[in-house]
């Protein structure tokens, strides 16, 4: 086989070994591609200067140790979902039967709460409980009808006392169920201050011994 | 092109070889004590590597380090200039490797399979490095960094001829890298680096070409010399 000059490239990229013995009989006779042939091998050569395949059990001590790990955490992975691979066993009629099944019900609760469900809270069930503000403004109407009872349970003590005629006994009666009342509902309104039912009861409880009172000092008189 | 700082009178330095065309070193050849394996031997070892893998047998990941563990290193090392950086991405590639097993579908072989993560892991690396370093102002990352490795016969060749790879493209230094340091196929690197075996023969070429041209004695000190 001849080759000369220009065919160097050629074989250098992609030469047989049959171009490669002919490329070296000609650089024998060519100064040229003798020089670039040895240098074009050099690389090669050199390149070999990079190989470092040195031992290193270290390394794989840390890659074993990584890939126990992670083999753990795989397990414990396919455990916590292994209830699902149960699933597998089942027969496929089975599954689908139990898909449709599955489906129905779901179709059947989104149905139901589409046609029946308006998705807010009735009126009823907001006004069951108080927020903070209505809270601290009924806190504060007891307040002032306690107030307002205290100074006239004072007024009207030593009539209730000694009560002088059946009326003002009946009066007596009356306040001391309606304080029993008091007492019980303060006692639950103590364990659930938000409850608005509790508290509509006991302002009625004040205003009615308020109003009582008020009877008893208007008999006096 | 110019030279990179360090000119070399290539004959008097090294006594030149005429590489021996079409006897490439098989990948587990010279790690496997130097026997040549036959084509059938490597296609079963390989197949028995992978199923040993797919099976979750250490065993099977402990033949695939023994096998290539040190030129995996060394082809990350070559890649990533840092034999720290090295370490890591050889672990994480066992880790991938772990990992994806699964979807392994033999389309190339399983070590070549493997070299092909090990490569993208390294350029993962090396591009997360690219952007650390430019968070942080440092340095470029492509300057090679000096570093203890194995002694030489001519550790000033090494030196230059790894200032000279810097400067290629990434797929020329791939190629190069994997040719004449490894000494993989141009038939295992298209599986490797996912590109025809033509293109990896002219890339490497081209790469060659650059080197030379990069390693080039300036003309007129080579006169001299004679």
């Amino acid at each position: 086989m001849n080759v000369n000059c220009q065919d160097r490239d050629r074989i250098f990229e992609n030469g047989t070994a049959e171009q490669w013995a002919a490329l070296a009989g000609h650089a024998q006779q060519c100064r040229a591609c003798a020089e670039e042939t040895s240098a074009w091998n050099l690389l090669s050569v050199a390149a070999q200067e990079m190989r470092d395949y040195a031992d290193d059990p270290a390394l794989w001590q840390r890659i074993e140790q990584r890939l126990g790990e992670e083999t753990e955490r795989k397990r414990q992975r396919a455990e916590r979902w292994g209830w699902l691979s149960s699933w597998t066993n089942v027969s496929l009629g089975w599954r689908t039967a139990a898909a449709g099944v599955l489906l129905a019900a779901l179709t059947f609760a989104t149905g139901w709460i589409l046609f029946h469900g308006t998705g807010e809270i009735p009126a009823d069930n907001r006004a069951r409980l108080l927020k903070s503000g209505a809270l601290a403004e009924v806190e504060k109407t007891e307040a002032a009808y306690t107030q307002a009872i205290d100074k006239l349970a004072l007024e009207s003590k030593v009539q209730l006392d000694n009560p002088a005629n059946p009326l003002l006994a009946s009066y007596r009666e009356k306040l001391l169920v309606l304080d029993s009342a008091i007492s019980n509902l303060r006692e639950q309104a103590r364990l659930n201050p938000s409850n608005a039912h509790i508290r509509r009861q006991l302002l009625a409880m004040y205003r009615e011994k308020q109003n009582t009172l008020e009877e008893v000092l208007e008999e006096k008189r | 092109m110019g030279t990179l700082g360090l000119a070399l009178p290539w004959e008097a330095r090294i006594l030149c070889r005429q590489r021996e065309r079409e006897t490439r070193v098989e990948p587990t050849e010279h790690l496997a004590g130097g026997q040549k394996m036959a084509s059938s031997d490597l296609i079963r070892e390989d197949a028995q590597l992978a199923a040993a893998c797919l099976a979750g047998d250490m065993s099977g990941y402990e033949r695939l380090y023994a096998q290539h563990g040190a030129r995996m290193k060394n082809v990350a090392r070559n890649l990533l200039s840092s034999t720290t950086d090295a370490e890591d991405a050889v672990q994480e590639t066992f880790l991938k490797v772990q990992r994806g097993i699964a979807s392994f579908r033999g389309q190339s072989s399983f070590v070549t399979w493997t070299y092909r993560i090990l490569i993208n892991t390294c350029h993962d690396a090396r591009r997360s490095r690219m952007r650390k370093k430019e968070d942080t102002g440092q340095e470029s990352p492509d300057s090679p960094r000096p570093e203890q490795r194995a002694p030489a016969a001519h550790p000033s060749l090494r030196m230059a001829l790894e200032r000279a790879l810097a400067a290629l493209t990434r797929h020329q230094r791939d190629v190069f890298l994997l040719y004449e340091v490894e000494g993989f196929r141009h038939s295992e690197i298209a599986g490797m680096l996912e590109i025809t075996e033509t293109a990896s023969k002219n890339t490497l070429f081209q790469a060659k070409k650059n080197l030379r041209g990069m390693l080039e004695p300036p003309r007129s000190s080579a006169a001299e010399a004679r």
